[in-house]
């Protein structure tokens, strides 16, 4: 079962509709907050605990599919659920290309919904999970020197210490003094892990 | 020379006990119609002479001593415009014979002598002659009336039928116009019936739970009647505006028709991406009008703008539709766009039927508005919106209760 602290989100403009899913998300002891536009979502502070967000699609001002771009443009992770009055085939499809979780047509029945949601909470408690990891991976790995940021980066490509104080122009002792900086202020347990680490961070600076 | 008339009723100067009665009677035993309007020629005839007979015995006993034509002579001319040229035949014979029994002498006899025949005689040309023409001007005359009285029938019958050409026209444009709605019209009654779905299921919840929650049931139930009537609210304004009925003018808010509408319009609007802005003044007078009619006018004007602005794809992407009024006389709408706008050239061929500039448009839409407007004697009429787009705008005249 999902995390008891984590909340569900409604933005929809019709409050008849939105009262009327979080009464039912209440109904079954999940925590639901509604917003009547995505400019109050956004201006709302949003819980830690997992959570998704149930979207309307044809909303005034900012639309949902524009304000999922957006979302996606700044990072932020948020699993959506579309919910929509008017659905057309290429609005569905350009949604869940985007990464929605699910695309209901009003009215539609509570079962699809519910397991959507459970989805999308799941969802956001291992993205959650994983980006609590790469904070701490990330801020470990600030703390280290330059010097030795330049050694771990050539640690993890797999060649020798030697190599290593070649390629810098530094004696072979000072790289080892390095490289177990390195494994210790990084918390590493042994090179594959280093390695893994250094995978994450990658992939988070290429993002 | 004697005359003898062959029927003994033709000489008697008493007139027969009401002839007219007798006539009737002949009627209820089914004469033929030929005998009949014989019949009838000859009593009037008879009326006529006698009418012509009793001065001009006066006449001559007190006054003037020698027999006067001149009042048979109308008695001929009358009985030959009511009663044809037979009537007018038997009203100069009965006239000669009166002439000759009461005033050719020997008086009170039918002898009259050959000097007094060239005197009748050149009557009897006179009277024939005036009988024609008096028939003939009569025949005419009946014939002339017959044709303007078909003609006034079938100008009638024309104008019914292009009438219900005409309310079947709008009523079908109407239908075309929300044809254009239906997605929107789907959106809007979807949206209660979710709510409805989902509050339903919330019920079965609460319900369920131990102990059950029946203050969230009660609050959920009452949700459900509100949108429940909601969407049946939505349904019969649709409805209305389906419906297959003939005028109905009724005193109404103009503002009541425009917020109407805004709740079907506004999602067509927002799927276009267009934002409605309405600007309606308060406290304006009500007026005398049909309110489907009305509705359909400004459903035009503002699918119109809809359609315009989607067709000029510009980043300003408004709808206005405002209301006004003149002093308590006049009460106007106005419906701007920020769409293509208009060609000076075609301001006033917009409301040309069948003229269109939208690809699947069959340009009946402005023409028929206009006829509404015009049939609540008001006027329809666009102008270019300075800042771009199209402003169009009519006013109608508030009636006076009293004429109301």
């Amino acid at each position: 079962m999902n995390n008891p602290n984590s909340v569900v989100y409604i933005v929809d403009d019709d409050s008849s509709v939105r009262d009327a899913i979080s009464n039912l998300l209440e109904s079954v002891g999940l925590r639901a907050q509604t917003f009547g536009s995505t400019e109050e979502f956004l201006a709302a502070p949003r819980s830690e605990a997992p959570s998704c967000l149930v979207l309307d699609v044809m909303l005034p001002g900012m639309r949902g599919l524009e304000f999922q771009e957006m979302l996606k443009k700044n990072g932020i992770t948020i699993p959506i659920i579309f919910i929509t009055a008017h659905g057309d085939i290429p609005m569905t499809s350009k949604a869940m290309k985007a990464g929605a979780i699910e695309f209901l047509a009003k009215p539609f029945p509570k079962e699809d919904l519910l397991a959507a949601i459970h989805r999308g909470l799941q969802l956001d408690e291992t993205n959650r999970a994983h980006y609590s990891e790469l904070v701490s991976l990330q801020s470990r790995f600030e703390q280290l020197s330059p010097r030795e940021k330049e050694v771990m980066n050539l640690v993890v490509t797999g060649i020798i210490n030697k190599q290593i104080a070649g390629q810098l122009g530094i004696s072979e002792v000072t790289v080892k003094i390095h490289r177990r900086q390195v494994m210790e202020k990084m918390n590493a347990e042994s090179l594959a892990d280093l390695v893994r680490m250094s995978d994450k961070l990658k992939i988070q600076m290429q993002k | 020379m004697t005359f003898q008339p062959t029927d003994p009723a033709c000489y008697n100067p008493t007139p027969p006990v009401v002839p007219l009665r007798d006539l009737l009677f002949m009627e209820t035993r089914g004469l033929s119609p030929k005998a009949m309007s014989l019949a009838r020629s000859f009593s009037l005839a008879f009326v006529f002479v006698l009418a012509a007979l009793v001065p001009e015995l006066f006449i001559a006993k007190h006054l003037f001593p020698y027999p006067f034509l001149y009042p048979f002579l109308a008695a001929v001319v009358a009985s030959a415009w009511f009663g044809g040229m037979a009537g007018g035949l038997i009203a100069v014979i009965l006239s000669i014979i009166a002439v000759d029994y009461f005033f050719i002498p020997p008086v009170n006899s039918l002898t009259f002598s050959a000097a007094v025949v060239l005197y009748l005689a050149s009557f009897v040309v006179c009277a024939l002659a005036a009988s024609w023409v008096s028939s003939a001007m009569r025949r005419s005359d009946l014939a002339l009336k017959e044709a303007r009285d078909q003609l006034e029938a079938r100008v009638v019958e024309r104008t019914a039928a292009l009438m219900k050409t005409e309310a079947e026209l709008t009523r079908l444009s109407r239908v075309l116009s929300m044809g254009e709605l239906t997605a929107s019209i789907a959106h809007e009654i979807k949206q209660p019936l979710t709510a409805v779905v989902m509050n339903g299921h919330a019920s079965i919840e609460w319900l369920s739970a131990s102990p059950p929650n029946l203050e969230k049931v009660r609050q959920s139930t009452e949700k459900i009647i509100q949108d429940g009537t909601r969407a049946s609210t939505v349904l019969s304004r649709i409805r209305a505006l389906f419906k297959k009925e003939t005028s109905i003018k009724d005193w109404l808010d103009i503002n009541d028709v425009i917020q109407e509408l805004v709740v079907l319009v506004g999602t067509e609007a927002q799927k276009q991406h267009v934002s409605l802005h309405l600007e309606l003044a308060p406290d304006l007078p009500k007026l005398m009008g049909d309110r489907v009619q009305l509705q359909q006018v400004v459903l035009n004007l503002m699918m119109n703008g809809i359609d315009a602005i989607a067709a000029a794809d510009k980043s300003t992407k408004e709808l206005l539709v405002g209301s006004w009024k003149q002093g308590e006389e006049e009460i106007g709408v106005r419906v701007e766009d920020t769409g293509v706008g208009l060609d000076p050239e075609n301001a006033e061929k917009i409301f040309d039927p069948f003229f269109t500039t939208k690809p699947h448009g069959i340009g009946m839409g402005l023409s028929i508005s206009r006829t509404i407007v015009e049939s609540h004697e008001g006027k329809l009429w666009a102008t270019t919106r300075p800042a771009g787009g199209t402003i169009f705008q009519f006013t109608i005249p508030v009636q006076s209760p009293k004429l109301g």
